[in-house]
């Protein structure tokens, strides 16, 4: 039998709340995130068609982390280090403890250090300045630095890698730190997902993409709303999750909590588009299938699903169908929901804030509402979505993840069972 | 009658992204079904159109915009009447129906 993994530590900053408890309380709520954005100053906000995102406003730094190196660090990273900083707190995990080499961290991250990466680029075209470019520009904005970041604020020194496939990122960062954990590189994996990139370039890249919502800029609040009649497009979100990953037989040793086995995990390619889902939903359903046959669970077996799920028109419709695909006559009796309809879409972020929710659900049995569902689009019509919280004991949940580039991702949680 | 015009503009903006002769696409030609465009390919032509009459297409208004005809006829329609393309962005038209499909 594989060593079995098992997560033990959670930590989130999201557009909905700092810190588990206070994203917890709200996801329960179903409460948006969403909010207007006031300006992209100095840029007119009126070239932008979207107007909405769900961006961080009551984040300080300098609460969570000494004041030179939060200034010396890009706001995802930021974010990546206070999540997982929660996360090692959560899981008790007390570092001087632990073999250094046997503890990795692995990041999911889709844009990076943009933050810095925008505002020296603006100056260097404004002012014609190469000599001005900081000195701190290239360690910003090279993708992994966040996981080295999180390596030396801890002294994990085992496997330290960044996954960057979109937005399917941090859900393969789950996933390699499966295979990290049972081909014994590491005893604990520090899984990170970070992104913060609501910044003037890339937003417009987005906007100009027409992949964003732009229907609801007088009430963004409504804005997220997948697998609903009147969705039309994502909303941009950023924050950070974390989830300390380790093997079972070191859980046991320190008698950590468990909030979940990480049991399974496919990755796939559609070799089909940049950017569109194949719209028959054959790769997403196999991709599913493939993560349940590693776990060893059959499609019985499962209660919950976290779908990707951004509220776009296309793949909204796309990952409906594969769950009728693969599930068939029990696909209605699977509870179904959408953290992007909370904090919106934060992209490399988003495959480690679902697993979050994910975990906490397996925990309480509590699933949170899907905010925003208010008419069902026939075309991803799912007994199981609901604006309301469902109380559910769940054996077996997925989460899954689909990125630009043609790449899908999906992970088997599963209530840890002696 | 669509002004000419603007059909052998947006014809041609087709011809440079499909690398085909101009003379083989006509104002009937489907987008998608005639002219194989995907649903980012049609972003990217409009994105070619809005720079070339100067307009900003509002997302609602994607829809309708099926056929070399409709795209014409709808530049026609955003354009000040009687100015030539490069004219100031016209005000925007009434809403359509629903956005273009997406993605991820």
């Amino acid at each position: 039998m594989p060593t079995r993994a098992v997560i033990t530590g959670l930590g989130v900053i999201s557009p909905i709340g700092i810190g588990v408890s206070e994203f917890w309380k709200a996801a329960l709520a179903g409460r948006s995130g969403i909010s207007a954005i006031e300006s992209f100053d100095p840029f007119p906000l009126d070239g932008y068609r979207s107007k909405v995102a769900g961006r961080i406003t009551n984040f300080s730094p300098e609460q969570y982390l000494p004041a030179q190196q939060a200034e010396r660090i890009d706001r995802y990273a930021q974010f990546a280090l206070v999540a997982a900083n929660e996360a090692l707190a959560d899981a008790e995990l007390v570092m001087a403890r632990e073999q250094p080499h046997r503890v990795g961290v692995i990041m999911g991250a889709g844009m990076g250090g943009m933050v810095m990466g925008e505002r020296e680029i603006t100056q260097l075209y404004l002012n014609q300045k190469p000599h001005r470019v900081h000195p701190n520009f290239i360690p910003v904005i090279t993708l992994n630095s966040a996981s080295g970041i999180v390596a030396m604020a801890t002294g994990a020194k085992g496997p330290n890698l960044t996954i960057s496939t979109a937005c399917s990122s941090s859900a393969h960062a789950l996933g390699q730190a499966l295979h990290c954990i049972r081909t014994s590189q590491a005893d604990v994996v520090i899984v990170v997902g970070a992104d913060a990139s609501i910044t003037p370039l890339v937003f417009a890249g987005f906007c100009s993409l027409r992949a964003l919502s732009s229907r609801y800029n007088d009430a963004p609040e409504r804005a997220s709303r997948p697998f609903d009649q009147g969705r039309d497009g994502f909303v941009m979100g950023e924050g950070a999750g974390a989830l300390i990953v380790e093997s079972l037989a070191h859980a046991k040793k320190r008698k950590a909590r468990i909030y979940a086995e990480l049991a399974g995990y496919a990755a796939t390619s559609e070799a089909y588009h940049m950017v569109i889902p194949r719209e028959d939903g054959e790769e997403v359903a196999t991709t599913m299938k493939l993560a349940l046959q590693h776990a060893g669970v059959a499609p019985g077996d499962v209660d919950y699903i976290n779908a990707h799920a951004t509220s776009t028109t296309i793949g909204d419709a796309v990952e409906a169908k594969a769950v009728r695909l693969l599930f068939k006559t029990r696909a209605d009796k699977i509870a179904v929901n959408a953290t992007k309809s909370l904090v919106g879409h934060t992209l490399g972020a988003a495959g480690a804030i679902g697993a979050v929710a994910t975990s906490m659900a397996i925990h309480t049995g509590h699933i949170h509402p899907t905010a925003n569902y208010e008419s069902p689009d026939p075309a991803c019509r799912l007994a199981g979505i609901s604006r309301t919280v469902q109380e559910r004991k769940i054996r077996t949940a997925l989460l899954n993840a689909f990125g630009f580039g043609s790449n899908n991702a999906a992970v088997v949680l599963a209530k840890y069972r002696p | 009658m669509t002004d000419q015009a603007i059909v052998s503009q947006i014809i041609h903006a087709l011809s440079q992204y499909l690398k085909r002769d101009a003379n083989s696409i006509t104002e009937q030609h489907h987008l998608r079904d005639d002219l194989g465009l995907d649903s980012m390919a049609v972003i990217e032509l409009l994105y070619k159109i809005e720079e070339t009459f100067n307009l900003q297409i509002p997302d609602e208004d994607l829809a309708g915009l099926t056929t070399v005809g409709s795209v014409a006829r709808y530049v026609e329609s955003r354009v000040a009447p009687g100015e030539a393309p490069k004219s100031p962005p016209a005000k925007r038209a009434p809403g359509k129906a629903k956005a273009a499909k997406k993605k991820r």
